[in-house]
């Protein structure tokens, strides 16, 4: 029954914690989106000065520790007399990371779209920009759709990292709660929430790969 | 599909106009931080029971209530912002706070980097064992894992005695992020003494059962907690230290030591 009690007296705080998990993990994911696929075709343009600057790019951002960047943008950036506030340090920090990772993934996937695609594209008369978003974004979207969610799924369990900059999410919420009441169960409701909140997550995508599927 | 494209255009104008926006208020470039309406004041919120979170999500300890005390004397209203604990330093010198005030102790080291008010605790660093250990004294700790918190004064105390030290598993500390983490693993018997500020090491005793541990005779050494500042902040430190001896005269530090550690152990 303690135990019971235990868990009634820190769910309040564990939804404050989880509001902030949820803020970050959105905000990151609609931001590295799109931005990835931005860096994708940097990465495959055919200016060398920006492909070099992409390379660069992605290199220090999936070569260095998400928590290093983070450290960086908050407590480093100062020293340059750029500041940015706690929360928009963590999102621009995560941002750049995803949009790293995003930005390979789907590099991949347009570079595994046939050669033939450009070529009847080409012949039907579409211009390049037409030819890149009405066939070739949505063919190579549906292939990355697996790699993609992955990167999903491990956001949710980066969140955690906000941590170093003060920021009070479900992990933390947690730790504070646990040095509390000296007692380990706050971890163990904590991750069920991130098991539960990662099922629906997984749900959700799968269910978006299958009416992706529409050509099989 | 142009709807894609101009999403995509959308989302990253708005990233790099989110990014924009948030540049640029540099906050350590206050003149004078006394002439502020609003102090931030940096701590560890998992800090217990200096300055912690409660069950209702609010913000409580010692520390939390003596310097909702001094505000009201200043006429400035105190904001608390929680920090990681390994970076406060680094957070008071960027300016993102203006003390850090949560169980801070005085040491030498920390003497370079900040300027600190008056001492207004008093504090051990014990060495807290399993009650059933056959550890009794410091020559006791030969061979055995020891474990602190990380950045912890308690680290620095035993770093004074490297004699100490060196006769430890592998001649170096364990550290962990908390002291909770040290006291799990302590009773999980992988560690076999921990090395802790006295008050914390009191609460958490309390919490986990008194039959369980025993601390011994030996320390590693007295020390203080007091407030720290920015070295350029001399007049906080100055109106600081004037608030806190009027609280210590009224009876009111008293009250709040009383509350929280069932004693007066503020240092007059």
């Amino acid at each position: 029954m303690e135990i019971l009690n235990e868990i009634i007296e820190i769910l309040p705080q564990v939804l404050e914690g989880f509001k902030v998990t949820i803020e970050i993990f959105i905000l990151t994911l609609v931001l590295s989106l799109p931005l990835g696929v931005v860096v994708a075709l940097i990465r495959l343009s055919k200016i060398k000065l920006l492909k070099e600057i992409s390379k660069i790019y992605i290199i220090i951002f999936r070569g260095t520790p998400l928590l290093l960047q983070i450290l960086f943008i908050f407590f480093g950036l100062p020293l340059f007399n750029i500041t940015f506030d706690r929360f928009p340090a963590a999102i621009l920090a995560m941002v750049l990371n995803y949009a790293a990772y995003f930005g390979e993934i789907f590099r991949a996937g347009i570079l595994s779209i046939d050669k033939g695609q450009y070529e009847g594209a080409e012949v039907l008369g579409l211009s390049k920009r037409d030819t890149f978003f009405r066939i070739i974004l949505p063919q190579a979207l549906k292939r990355i759709f697996p790699p993609v969610s992955n990167e999903v799924v491990t956001l949710v369990k980066d969140t955690s990292l906000v941590y170093v900059v003060g920021l009070d999410e479900l992990l933390k919420i947690a730790k504070i709660a646990s040095n509390r009441i000296s007692s380990i169960m706050p971890f163990v409701v904590v991750g069920i929430v991130y098991l539960i909140f990662n099922g629906i997550i997984s749900k959700i995508l799968e269910y978006c790969e299958e009416k992706f599927n529409y050509y099989n | 599909m142009k709807k894609i494209k101009n999403i995509v255009l959308g989302i990253t104008l708005g990233v790099l106009a989110f990014s924009l926006v948030s540049c640029g208020n540099n906050k350590s470039k206050e003149a004078n931080t006394l002439e502020k309406d609003k102090l931030v004041l940096g701590f560890d919120d998992t800090f217990v029971p200096m300055g912690f979170k409660d069950e209702n999500g609010e913000y409580v300890g010692f520390d939390i209530e003596l310097a909702k005390a001094v505000g009201e004397k200043l006429g400035k209203e105190i904001t608390f912002q929680p920090i990681d604990w390994s970076m406060k330093e680094t957070e008071l010198n960027n300016g993102n706070i203006d003390f850090i005030w949560n169980g801070y102790s005085v040491t030498e080291e920390r003497k370079e980097k900040v300027a600190f008010s008056d001492v207004y605790l008093d504090n051990r660093q014990v060495i807290i064992t399993l009650a059933d250990a056959d550890i009794n004294s410091k020559k006791d700790l030969a061979n055995k894992v020891v474990g602190a918190q990380n950045q912890s004064s308690a680290v620095d105390a035993i770093e004074k005695e490297p004699e100490v030290l060196s006769t430890f598993k592998d001649g170096s500390i364990v550290t962990f992020d908390t002291n909770n983490d040290a006291f799990m693993d302590l009773e999980a018997g992988r560690l076999d003494a921990i090395v802790a500020d006295e008050i914390l090491a009191k609460y958490y005793i309390k919490q986990r059962g008194e039959e369980k541990y025993k601390v011994l005779a030996e320390d590693f050494g007295k020390e203080s907690y007091a407030i720290g500042m920015r070295k350029k902040d001399e007049a906080l430190v100055d109106a600081i230290n004037k608030a806190i001896d009027e609280l210590i005269e009224e009876g009111k530090a008293a009250e709040i030591s009383i509350k929280w550690f069932g004693e007066d152990i503020v240092v007059k």
